[in-house]
């Protein structure tokens, strides 16, 4: 689904991303794991398509297709959804009219009818339920005066109504409390599906204990040092970072 | 470029053509003080960014075609589309002459009369006022009584054609709110034809004990015609004005609002929205006189800029000397869409008396990018997410509507002006 191959990224002149190669099918979950500084969250931004990041080498493939050659709504509506790390507030943009607006944006691009209001929220509010949400936040500014934890759940929602093919995490699990991190887990375990891949950028492992990955990478100074099966972030989790660092230099 | 002055024969035979009535000396006396001043130019402090050029030129013109009243005919369809929109009590001031009917409508606990009618004149004594006064034919004279209790609001719609030629219109109205008494407003501005048009209105609004107003003020005229207004509204002891007002068309506008507070406990909130594209120049000067206390006043105008355009706004308070107690904001932000867009903004204090608390706060900005991008990566394309933050940021002010009923309506023309102006850049 996802084809990375030696991608180089730079964010003015300093370099970020120094020759990363990735790949990911439908049905797998990938942890991607680092060190502060170590790039993940630019992956995350260039997957997405923020234009800060300027790709000065490599290639990206969804789908058979150029990913980079996409505007961020083109990808969007492609079936990939970025999760970030820190959620944008955007006061006077409703979070019922954002939600409904991006699950037509992606209904239109292929070729289906566009969901009417009532649909719409049945749809909203039995997610909003499972996510342990109260409905009144659809009536709310997008993010506006949200907690960490309530950011969090807000992008799993978008996610669950979106039902996107590509899913990237970014630090999801950061600012959550265990009872919400159970509940943001279950949102996630809940979009597992053979169709679908799922990106889970995180400092730690605790994520990975309610969602358990079928790989994990572990990113440092913009390269992939080792890959392995979810027994990488225990080790990881042991270790620390500066045991595969040593590892990786030896 | 200076606009050749006007002629002052043209002018004097202007008046003098008018109707004969009651106004009559008033006309004299107001046209030789408006000859001795003529327009305010930009070499005055108050007029600094807004050169009235292109006011002059359309005067000139129309005064050198004899001054010709239009026909109203071509008004019909606009004000059907008016009356359909938005759901009010309709009085109708067309090309300036109040229409027919008006001065028969029957509103229980409101009075309409002719100014024609009552003992005194108009006022003047300001330029334009001066201007207004001279070339009056008759004005508005509304008054709501403790009575009256509205269903819908009283709508004042102010509408001027100029199809072929040139056209100029006076509007005068004065209300009088009557203590304890409560009065909903709407004052509804528009025009059309392809030839240039300059709309003069001078408003007077009196709070007396009590009583309260919901004003709203919506100008949506067509882009090529122009408009000054002078908006006077006198607070007495423990009115409330709820004011907001919406500047969507209009190629040069000036409106002057001033609120006078000459009570204590009066309370006056102040709203405004002005949205520019391509060619407009719109300019809010707003002052607040704050004369005893304790008193307050909040003052926000937001406006939204794009193509080439430019606006201004000056937010004066003064707070008089014995005004204790004086609570007084004032905030002015602005979201810039474009390069072309210039925004003069000037909030300005006095405070003559100790025990105050005022504020002010201005800001001019563009999109945020963060938002932009993440709302893209949802799915919406550029436009959409632009179009979602530019009526966001309106919203806070469409949010303060003091009349509910006008809600819906209002958006959906706030919105469609935001899309002629995203439309208008791509």
């Amino acid at each position: 689904m996802l084809e990375i191959n030696n991608l180089c990224v730079s964010i003015g002149d300093t370099p970020i991303l120094n020759g990363l190669s990735l790949s990911i099918d439908a049905g797998e979950v990938h942890a991607i794991m680092g060190p502060n500084g170590s790039g993940k969250s630019t992956l995350a931004q260039v997957i997405a398509g923020h234009d800060d990041y300027v790709v000065t080498s490599g290639t990206v493939t969804y789908k058979g297709n150029d990913l980079l050659d996409l505007e961020p709504e083109q990808r969007a509506r492609e079936g990939i959804f970025l999760g970030f790390q820190y959620p944008v507030e955007i006061p006077g943009v409703n979070n019922a009219y954002l939600l409904k607006a991006a699950v037509n944006a992606g209904r239109k691009h292929r070729g289906q009818d566009e969901v009417d209001a009532f649909e719409f929220l049945k749809i909203a509010r039995e997610k909003m339920a499972q996510l342990d949400m109260d409905p009144k936040f659809l009536n709310r500014g997008v993010n506006e005066g949200f907690s960490g934890g309530e950011k969090k759940r807000n992008e799993i929602l978008q996610m669950a109504m979106l039902e996107p093919e590509l899913a990237i995490l970014d630090e999801t699990d950061s600012g959550l409390d265990i009872d919400a991190l159970k509940v943001v887990a279950q949102g996630i375990n809940s979009l597992r599906s053979s169709e679908r891949a799922i990106v889970l950028v995180t400092h730690y492992q605790r994520l990975l204990d309610y969602v358990e990955p079928d790989f994990v990478h572990v990113l440092s100074e913009g390269k992939i040092l080792r890959s392995g099966d979810k027994s990488l972030a225990l080790e990881l989790e042991d270790k620390g970072y500066d045991w595969i660092r040593k590892a990786a230099s030896a | 470029m200076t606009a050749p002055a006007l002629s002052n024969k043209a002018l004097a035979d202007a008046v003098e053509n008018l109707p004969q009535n009651a106004l009559s000396p008033t006309r004299q006396a107001a046209l030789a003080q408006f000859l001795e001043r003529g327009f305010p130019t930009t070499r005055l402090e108050d007029w600094k960014y807004t050169n009235l050029d292109e006011i002059v030129d359309i005067s000139r013109r129309w005064l050198e075609n004899g001054a010709p009243l239009p026909a109203t005919a071509a008004l019909e369809d606009r004000i059907a589309e008016v009356r359909a929109s938005i759901d009010a009590d309709w009085l109708v001031v067309a090309n300036g002459r109040i229409a027919d009917g008006v001065l028969d409508a029957a509103i229980p606990g409101i009075t309409i009369k002719a100014l024609s009618e009552l003992p005194e004149g108009p006022d003047f004594g300001r330029p334009l006022a001066d201007l207004n006064a001279a070339l009056l034919s008759d004005g508005l004279h509304i008054s709501f009584s403790r009575e009256a209790q509205q269903k819908r609001p009283l709508g004042l719609l102010i509408i001027d054609s100029a199809e072929s030629d040139p056209g100029v219109s006076q509007i005068r109205i004065v209300i009088d709110v009557a203590s304890d008494a409560q009065a909903q407003l709407i004052e509804y501005h528009t025009s059309t034809g392809k030839a240039g048009h300059y709309s003069n209105s001078v408003i007077d609004c009196t709070l007396a004990k009590g009583a309260s107003a919901q004003y709203v003020r919506v100008q949506n005229r067509d882009l090529q015609h122009s408009q000054t207004q002078r908006t006077g509204v006198q607070l007495a002891a423990q009115s409330v004005l709820r004011y907001c007002g919406f500047d969507l068309g209009g190629q040069l506008i000036r409106n002057d609002l001033d609120i006078d507070i000459a009570g204590s406990e009066a309370d006056a909130a102040i709203n405004g929205l002005y949205v520019a594209g391509e060619g407009q120049h719109i300019d809010n000067h707003v002052r607040v006189d704050h004369r005893t206390g304790p008193a307050r006043s909040a003052q926000e105008y937001r406006g939204i800029l794009g193509g080439r355009c430019r606006c201004v706004w000056n937010g004066k308070a003064i707070v008089h000397e014995g005004a204790d107690g004086t609570d007084a904001e004032q905030g002015n932000h602005n979201l810039l869409l474009t390069e072309g867009a210039e925004i003069d903004a000037k909030p300005e204090l006095e405070i003559y008396a100790d025990d105050v608390k005022c504020s002010h706060g201005t800001t001019v900005g563009q999109l945020d990018e963060a938002a932009l991008f993440y709302l893209r990566t949802r799915g919406l394309d550029r436009q959409e997410a632009t179009r979602a933050l530019t009526r966001a940021f309106g919203a806070t002010i469409v949010s303060r509507l003091p009349i509910a009923s006008l809600a819906e309506s209002l958006t959906a023309m706030v919105e469609s002006r935001l899309r002629e102006l995203s439309g208008g850049e791509a």
